[in-house]
């Protein structure tokens, strides 16, 4: 019995000797981040006292607050717009769509920099969107907008890519079934496509958060205040060095690991 | 199967010429000197124009130019221990400052620069209005945004926010600063005993962002005022001729470019974010050859032509104004002495 379990765990072994493999190979990855940021934090560990006392800031926290709130924002706007987006590319063939994938993609490849003076040209009080929105009285420069547009445009790739592919995944036979049983073509969406694409759609969006939360470039041209996390510790490496902007990094990173964290469990518990 | 070896072979073809061509290339390339600078970002129009000509008339010798801020550039040599022939800084004090003893002995002050009012003449608002007599009053008028970088992080922030002081004490106005920066910014000022104005820049600037703009570096700003979204921002006058902005040529008793008007620069100073207080004072470029250059013949070669006719050309050309002769100060290189005024006390 025992040299029989024993030859099944060396069976289970050989049959599992691929993951291993993987996971070694997979393991240079975390090690790559976690050494880095894992520095990061001990060096922080060090001046514990100059993190609680970044954590009072409310310059810091408002910095923070901006950042994480005008993410969610511009992550909502990708997901109501990139949603049907990326249905319709999943589902579709026409011609001309891989231009239009690859327009999606655009951002993904433009530098920041350029991306921010792009934008600020058409959003602008004079600029092509600007204008008409400054004539509602509507700021966009150097104003809340202002970064939830530069996220936006950042980040939106992100959530559109990967919902496509989620739609993508779902037999579109199913949709075929769910139609012929007399479901509307909006019900069957809203019951049966998005719910199986909703894990796809799920990171998209937690991607596109991360993503929107972690610009500075473009951030920086279009709204450089109200100042945002990004520019606050670019602004205190500048002038104080690391020792001041180390405990915003830190700080931010914290808070953000863990709201992604708790987004995975809630969404685990839900299921 | 055959297409295959067909494409293989060609590739491995195409390799071979290409190393060919590249070792031949390199074969028969003469023997290159590099000559180092480590130079202020202001000055990399200039010196990427005087790199060029230097190069045409010295063949064997390649000049790699470094650009960055002025005190990032001195670091380079004194922190880092990179070595290099030219260190050339957009304020001559920090040469002694940051580099005597040990990593240099002498300075040759040879431009200077002023602070000029940029804008988009199609754009700006009131821009067909505006005059060196009236801009600070079209600043105030609704509606116009006005730019300057951050205080705390860039020299052209802060000599923006003193020459806004300046102009109050220049035009007898004693509402322009109140008006400009005091109302519109965390900004504080107060005068004191000796009659000197100290400003104090805090961390949070707090722009009031529909008429003050602030971005980290001055630069940024010519990319906001060429769109439009800005109607005026403060610039080194060197910065809008290089981008073609038009500007206004501030008075010289208010815009740190002429040494006649020191004095009366010196009446203002500014506290920033870091506690640093720094005193008004005017805008002027030193050049050395670090005591460490690894081919200092080169350098003090290079700093003769910047100084020289052809370099002061390309400095006036650039939108800089070169001081002709040069004026050079601590143990100068005998080399030198002929083509400088020496000044001693300083």
């Amino acid at each position: 019995m025992k040299l029989l379990s024993r030859w099944s765990g060396i069976e289970k072994l050989k049959r599992e000797k691929i993951f291993i493999l993987f996971l070694f190979l997979g393991l240079f990855l975390i090690a790559f981040i976690c050494i880095t940021i894992g520095n990061m934090f001990y060096k922080q560990a060090e001046d514990f006292s100059g993190l609680i006392d970044t954590a009072k800031d409310p310059v810091v926290l408002k910095a923070i607050g901006i950042s994480i709130s005008m993410a969610l924002v511009s992550t909502l706007i990708a997901f109501f717009f990139g949603v049907p987006l990326a249905y319709f590319l999943a589902r579709k063939e026409f011609i001309g769509k891989s231009i239009i994938e690859g327009i999606v993609d655009v951002p993904l490849m433009i530098p920041h920099i350029v991306a921010g003076i792009a934008l600020y040209g058409v959003f602008m009080r004079y600029g092509l969107i600007g204008a008409p929105l400054k004539k509602l009285g509507i700021g966009i420069t150097d104003a809340y907008p202002g970064i939830v547009v530069a996220m936006l445009f950042m980040s939106l790739p992100y959530l559109v890519d990967t919902a496509r592919e989620g739609f993508k995944e779902v037999d579109p036979r199913l949709e075929n079934v769910a139609r012929s049983l007399g479901a509307s073509h909006w019900r069957t969406f809203r019951e049966i496509t998005f719910p199986l694409a909703f894990p796809s759609i799920r990171s998209g969006a937690i991607l596109s958060w991360g993503r929107a939360i972690s610009e500075f470039s473009a951030v920086l041209i279009l709204a450089y205040h109200p100042i945002s996390a990004p520019i606050l510790i670019y602004e205190k490496f500048t002038s104080f060095g690391l020792a001041a902007s180390r405990p915003i990094s830190v700080l931010l990173i914290s808070i953000c690991f863990v709201i992604f964290i708790l987004l995975r469990v809630l969404y685990k518990r839900m299921k | 199967m055959e297409r295959r070896n067909i494409l293989a072979s060609g590739i491995v073809i195409a390799v071979i010429v290409c190393v060919a061509a590249l070792s031949f290339h390199f074969a028969s390339a003469p023997p290159v000197q590099t000559l180092k600078v480590f130079h202020a970002g202001s000055l990399a129009v200039p010196l990427e124009e005087a790199e060029k000509q230097f190069e045409t008339l010295h063949p064997n010798v390649d000049v790699q130019r470094e650009s960055m801020g002025s005190i990032a550039a001195i670091r380079q040599v004194t922190d880092v221990g990179k070595r290099g022939e030219v260190v050339a800084s957009a304020d001559y004090t920090l040469i002694p400052n940051m580099m005597y003893p040990e990593y240099a002995d002498w300075v040759v002050r040879f431009a200077t620069n002023d602070l000029v009012l940029a804008y988009n003449p199609e754009k700006s608002k009131y821009a067909d209005e505006i005059t060196p007599e009236n801009w600070y009053e079209i600043l105030r008028r609704d509606g116009v945004i006005f730019a300057f970088s951050s205080p705390n992080l860039d020299p052209c922030g802060y000599r923006a926010v003193m020459v806004l002081q300046l102009a109050e004490l220049y035009y007898d106005d004693e509402k322009i600063f109140d008006d400009l920066i005091l109302d519109n910014t965390a900004i504080t000022i107060r005068e004191e005993e000796d009659g000197t104005y100290l400003i104090t820049t805090p961390e949070d600037l707090k722009p009031n962002t529909a008429k003050v703009s602030i971005r980290p570096k001055s630069v940024e700003l010519v990319a906001l005022v060429e769109a439009g979204g800005l109607d005026y921002a403060f610039e080194y006058r060197s910065v809008a001729v290089q981008h073609n902005l038009s500007y206004v040529d501030l008075p010289a008793e208010i815009d740190l470019g002429n040494v006649a008007h020191e004095d009366f620069y010196n009446k203002v100073k500014l506290q920033n974010a870091k506690g640093e207080t720094i005193t008004a004072s005017t805008i002027i470029y030193g050049i050395t050859v670090p005591k460490n250059a690894p081919n200092p013949e080169f350098g003090l070669e290079f700093v003769k032509f910047v100084i020289g006719d052809a370099g002061q050309k390309i400095i006036e050309d650039t939108g800089q104004t070169p001081i002709a002769p040069a004026v050079g100060s601590g143990e100068l290189p005998e080399e030198l002495k002929d083509v400088v005024i020496t000044e001693v006390n300083k």
